[in-house]
């Protein structure tokens, strides 16, 4: 078996020749599902410490986009072991970059993070008018609602996404976090989000308060 | 040392006495005032006029009537057109890098102009690569049989001269019409950016440093040259300066950092120094690890800053080089005008003393859902800016 904890210091220590070769061996060893599933275990243990080191100032930007490119790796490998029922998600999120805005890099952390962290995610893109989230929540109903940008003129579209969840009767389903280069506490308040963070491993970790409540 | 403008008698708001202040400026010598700059988008400026930003950009004489509109609004000692994007020539290329988002604005997304595999070939030939492999990448439009290739970048370079030469009319008149100093510049890009924004992307680049360091120092050698040329031509008047937007750094470990970002991106800023420009350094998000560096760099060096702690920022390089930026732009949207003022205040109190600082915000001011109240703040805070930053 799978020495699980040598797995989840090769993921924290972004170590991506190490992560290959033990989950290659360990899927060629024809496990099980329940053994695969603590292998996903293994993995989001790893970017935990990733989430961690990054909140300490060890890591930076970068680290955590080769972490959620290491995630994504460790899944594709995993996934014809793993099987079709899987563990209870930790909760859902609606995620987007919000109209007038094409970046995405801030946006596919958190995704990968939160998807480590157990979330069901469900992305829409980029560039996404009010009425793409409206109609995303109401097929989904998500417990969080996540609203990325870059420029500043994101706030804006922020602020009128929140306005347009309100008149749809929304806005009390969900609680709704922004990310990205932009917001402030300042921000949060004017655009009335529940949240606001420009680090990813923070956004999961108030995620997570929010669906353990 | 008081500032050329004062001992020749020049107006502050003269063109002479404006181009002035940024001759003193840019030499290091304290100038008669700090001077200003409305950091307005042109979009920003757009939709101040009441006009549609798609429909502008498309149809640049009317930006005339737009920055006209945005001089006799906003004190600022220099034409507001900051880093404009025009749309014709990108979409006659079929551009991927800059392209137009629902809002009219237009930005630059992730791509991917060389793949990991082909790292070899771009070190050993830049310019054959991105002639031939990475150009036809980025620009859809040039992926296609040599004579149509022609043609397109003959429409491409047509409407980029007929865009330019109508911006530089509005821009002649209005430093004409409301004795605004004339600065030129040109924009170039530091090496391991550049390798970042136009070849791998951001999150390639980021596996690269770990999968192939080496082939990643050697990119930014490799394009270290084109990139001085880049900066180099058209050549720049005094006052004036090459523009280098900083990107990736702070989002590199230091260790990173100091292998494969600093020594290209110092090679180039000594470079153009050596050859007589000033550098304006764009510095994006937080540089505060990297302040050490930044002192390093050629005297005199322009640094506008997004974040960090600008009481710092002078202590560690206000003696050396020129600082700016640091006031958020964000807090137009979400601050009242008091709040807007204050932080004015408190970076003139800290940022002023001694010279060597030019007023701009922290980034440009993009177009948004409220803009008469940033307008409104905008103008309190230039004119607060220029009334008290007086030396």
């Amino acid at each position: 078996m799978i020495d699980l904890s040598l797995l989840a210091k090769a993921v924290g220590d972004l170590d991506e020749d190490k992560m290959l070769e033990l989950l290659t061996e360990f899927v060629a060893s024809n496990p099980t599902e329940d053994e695969a599933q603590t292998v996903v275990g293994a993995c989001q243990k790893g970017m935990e410490v990733v989430g961690d080191l990054f909140e300490c100032g060890e890591y930076f930007v970068g680290d955590l986009i080769f972490a959620g490119e290491l995630m994504t790796q460790s899944m594709d490998i995993l996934k014809p072991v793993i099987g079709s029922g899987g563990e209870a998600k930790a909760g859902k999120i609606v995620l987007a970059t919000v109209e007038g805005d094409l970046h995405d890099i801030g946006k596919n952390i958190f995704r990968s993070m939160a998807e480590a962290a157990g979330f069901e995610i469900h992305d829409l893109g980029i560039d996404q008018k009010p009425e793409a989230f409206i109609q995303k929540i109401k097929e989904v109903q998500p417990e969080i609602v996540g609203m990325s940008g870059v420029l500043t003129l994101a706030l804006e579209s922020m602020k009128k996404t929140v306005e347009k969840l309100q008149e749809a009767g929304l806005r009390d389903t969900v609680k709704i976090i922004i990310g990205g280069n932009p917001v402030t506490v300042e921000a949060c308040k004017y655009i009335g989000a529940d949240a606001f963070t420009t680090s990813a491993a923070e956004g999961v970790k108030i995620c997570q308060a929010w669906v353990n409540n | 040392m008081s500032g050329m403008g004062e001992q020749l008698g020049l107006s502050q708001t003269s063109g002479e006495g404006r181009t002035q202040l940024f001759k003193d400026l840019f030499a290091g010598i304290k100038p008669q005032r700090v001077p200003l700059t409305n950091s307005s988008s042109v979009e920003f400026s757009i939709a101040h006029a009441g006009l549609n930003i798609a429909e502008v950009l498309w149809d640049l004489p009317k930006l005339e009537y737009v920055l006209d509109k945005a001089c006799r609004d906003f004190i600022s000692d220099t034409v507001p057109i900051g880093g404009i994007r025009i749309p014709s020539y990108y979409q006659i290329l079929g551009s991927r890098p800059i392209v137009m988002s629902s809002s009219g604005f237009m930005q630059h997304p992730e791509v991917v102009g060389l793949l990991a595999e082909e790292y070899d070939e771009f070190i050993s030939s830049p310019y054959n690569c991105i002639v031939e492999k990475i150009i036809p990448r980025l620009y859809t439009a040039l992926d296609t049989e040599p004579d149509k290739k022609a043609l397109t970048l003959a429409k491409a370079m047509k409407a980029y001269c007929d865009d330019y030469a109508v911006l530089g009319d509005i821009r002649a008149k209005l430093i004409e019409k409301y004795g605004l100093a004339s600065l030129s510049s040109v924009t170039s890009e530091a090496p391991f950016d550049f390798v970042a924004d136009f070849l791998r992307g951001f999150k390639g680049i980021i596996g690269d440093l770990r999968r192939y360091p080496g082939k990643v120092a050697a990119a930014c050698e490799a394009i270290l040259p084109y990139l001085i040329k880049k900066g180099s031509s058209p050549d720049i008047n005094n006052p004036g300066f090459v523009f280098l937007p900083l990107h990736m750094a702070p989002y590199l470990r230091p260790n990173d950092f100091e292998k494969f970002y600093w020594p290209t991106f110092k090679a180039l800023v000594e470079a153009f120094v050596e050859a007589g420009k000033t550098v304006n350094l764009f510095v994006e998000s937080d540089w505060m690890r990297y302040l050490p560096y930044l002192y390093e760099l050629p005297e005199n060096t322009v640094m506008r800053f997004e974040f960090g702690e600008p009481g710092v920022v002078k202590k560690e390089l206000g003696e050396r080089h020129i600082l700016s930026g640091f006031y958020p732009a964000t807090l137009l949207q979400t601050g009242s005008k008091q709040q807007c003022l204050d932080q004015a205040k408190e970076l003139l109190e800290i940022l002023a003393p001694g010279g060597r600082y030019w007023f701009q915000l922290d980034k440009q001011i993009l177009p948004c859902n409220n803009t008469e109240k940033v307008a409104n703040n905008l103008q309190a805070v230039l004119q607060y800016v220029y009334d008290n930053g007086k030396y």
